[in-house]
């Protein structure tokens, strides 16, 4: 489904109403014109009508030819014929030009002679009609711009109570654990809809604070009992001759008692990062973490970490997560390794660059940021790892790509 | 040593007496908050393993106690929580250590040694067995008085090993002990012989062989026979 084009309320409703306002307008100049075009000749053919009538009558009475010109003509004639109207252009010597009229032409029959009566009258020019309906539709456009300005200043005060409303709720944030308090008003809709939207904000803030509540005491409940299987199990290696047997058990044990530990707290940072309850931003050196970090990784596996342009990289960033990331990257590296090969690492125009010798790309690259995705599922992976570095990149507007080239996965994080 | 546990998982609070009462240390143990905080302000003690989730009040709470009284005592917050908000309180309101649970006994056990050894309670910074000194200011390490050179794994190594010595060390709490959260990196800890065996090199031939190892187990720190 395509998306609709966004624009805005107010401009959408006073376009409307403009573009119907105009259209109507220039239908109307329309229609008035033919409308008094049309009013003009029939109350002209009715006077008309009405002088002839006059003058027959008088013709009757006294049998006398009346002429002024050019509007009355009269004539005695050898016989009658039908009546006739028609427009004719005539010259007015009172006004020195040709001139519109309408003829009415009758013919009587007076005491036994034939009589033609013409009578004739001015017609209202057409341009003169134009003139004045345009003049009057100038001063209706102009009464219809007020009216459009009085209408759009009405309806941007009536919207203006949601208008600051919306500013809120986008400035709503759920961690701050603050409430919106939303203007009050005295349209009922607003009022309604503020109702429901408080209702709402104040639900999803109550839902987001026992959320975290829960992740807390899960994360307590959870770390007890391995605390205590941890405890109950070193104890037994201290105190007992225990058998080989029995040592094996009791460490695949405390094994995946510390893997769920790990898990545990591992899902805990990615709520943390999900709630953006890392806000803080200090200046580092991500190079320098680097380099910590893969001190802390020395003597650990035998696979060589070489360094090359090392860098400064100085960003605002949370320590803590910058010590995961490179933490993550750095165990993914080491863990999909072959004990022959080699990691190389690069810090350099904003980069973070790990690469690491593989036989062939990754079969599913776009699963790669997945929770719990392993593509070895021989090596004893949560599959946390890359998914927490990915989850921190988007929370921080980062950008981490994976390539395969010349038999090396790398991996490049872009700082902005 | 005199320590109070104040640990409201009675297990737990069992399991820790048991493992320090082998290195003949007086326990007591707290269960809840006002046994604690009243526990504090009638006995003295040489340190106190707090947890913070506590069923009638938060150990952060008995810490601020504690420190108001102007006792000197030292203070490792055992607790559940992972957050750093939490640790960074902790260790602001003056506790010594944070361990976050689940630890090793024998993590612990380091961990109470290395307080203890700070200036500030007039520890002593040197750690000793037999003719090994180890001073912790320093970092350097002696046989017969004779200064060694030691990488920083191996330092930690051989200071984690007097600290537990006559104690059984599995390879995985070595690993854990010397690289933590780290070693998610790696499959199996077999590695954890190179590291052994390049310190027993540097050591002498006499102390070398302190570094016992038990069969597919681990190694133990003793000068007795197996």
């Amino acid at each position: 489904m395509t998306e609709k084009k966004k624009v805005k309320l107010l401009k959408k409703t006073s376009r409307s109403f403009f573009t119907y306002s105009i259209t109507a307008m220039l239908l109307s100049v329309v229609a008035l014109f033919f409308l008094t075009q049309y009013t003009l000749k029939d109350e002209t053919k009715e006077s008309l009508n009405s002088a002839a009538f006059r003058i027959e009558k008088s013709i009757k009475k006294d049998e006398l030819l009346i002429n002024i010109h050019p509007i009355i003509h009269t004539e005695k004639v050898a016989g009658l014929k039908a009546q006739h109207i028609k427009d004719t252009l005539l010259y007015d010597p009172a006004e020195d030009e040709l001139e519109p009229y309408m003829e009415l032409t009758r013919y009587r029959e007076v005491h036994g002679n034939f009589y033609k009566i013409s009578v004739r009258t001015k017609l209202v020019e057409l341009h003169d009609v134009m003139q004045s309906i345009v003049l009057s539709s100038i001063i209706f456009l102009l009464v219809f711009l007020g009216l459009y300005y009085l209408n759009k200043k009405n309806i941007e005060s009536v919207w203006k109570p949601f208008f600051d409303n919306l500013k809120k709720i986008k400035g709503f944030s759920v961690q701050s654990n603050q409430p919106i308090t939303f203007e009050d008003t005295d349209i009922e809709e607003f009022f309604e809809l503020n109702t429901e939207m408080s209702v709402l904000t104040n639900k999803v803030i109550s839902d987001y604070e026992n959320l975290k509540h829960f992740t807390e005491d899960i994360s307590h409940e959870i770390q007890t009992p391995l605390a205590i299987i941890q405890a109950k199990i070193d104890n037994s290696f201290d105190e007992n001759q225990i058998s080989e047997k029995q040592y094996n058990l009791l460490i695949e044990i405390s094994n995946n008692a510390r893997r769920l530990a790990t898990l545990n707290k591992k899902l805990i940072l990615l709520a943390k990062i999900e709630n953006q309850q890392f806000k803080t931003s200090d200046k580092i050196d991500f190079t320098e973490i680097l380099k910590t970090s893969i001190e802390n990784f020395d003597g650990l596996s035998e696979l060589p970490i070489l360094m090359k342009d090392m860098v400064p990289i100085e960003i605002y960033f949370d320590e803590y997560l910058a010590h995961i990331i490179a933490d993550n990257l750095i165990s993914n590296a080491i863990k999909y390794t072959a004990s022959n090969g080699e990691i190389t690492i690069r810090a350099i125009n904003n980069q973070f660059i790990i690469s690491n010798t593989g036989k062939s790309s990754i079969k599913s690259p776009e699963k790669l940021y997945n929770r719990f995705y392993s593509e070895h599922k021989t090596k004893k992976s949560l599959g946390l790892g890359l998914a927490i570095v990915k989850k921190i990149c988007d929370r921080f507007g980062y950008t981490i790509h994976y390539t395969f080239n010349n038999n090396m996965h790398t991996f490049k994080l872009t700082f902005k | 040593m005199k320590i109070l546990i104040a640990e409201d998982e009675i297990i737990l609070q069992e399991s820790i007496v048991k493992f320090l009462k082998r290195d003949a240390h007086i326990c007591e143990t707290a269960s809840d908050y006002h046994e604690a905080a009243s526990k504090v302000s009638i006995y003295e003690y040489d340190l106190i393993l707090l947890d913070i989730n506590l069923v009638t009040g938060s150990g952060l709470d008995l810490l601020k106690l504690v420190k108001r009284e102007g006792k000197k005592i030292p203070i490792i917050i055992i607790s559940a929580n992972n957050s750093l908000d939490d640790k960074v309180e902790g260790l602001d309101l003056g506790a010594d250590d944070y361990l976050t649970k689940p630890f090793h006994l024998t993590e612990l056990n380091s961990r109470i040694k290395a307080v203890m050894r700070r200036g500030k309670y007039d520890g002593d910074a040197n750690v000793s067995f037999k003719e090994i000194t180890v001073n912790t200011d320093a970092m350097q390490a002696y046989v017969n008085n004779k200064s060694i050179q030691l990488t920083k794994k191996e330092y930690d190594l051989l200071v984690y090993f007097i600290t537990n010595k006559n104690r059984v060390l599995s390879k995985e709490v070595i690993a854990e002990h010397l690289w933590g959260d780290h070693i998610d990196a790696v499959d199996n800890f077999d590695f954890i012989y190179v590291h052994i065996n390049h310190l027993r090199k540097k050591l002498t031939k006499a102390a070398a062989n302190y570094i016992k190892t038990v069969y597919r187990i681990g190694y133990k720190f003793t000068d007795e026979d197996l």
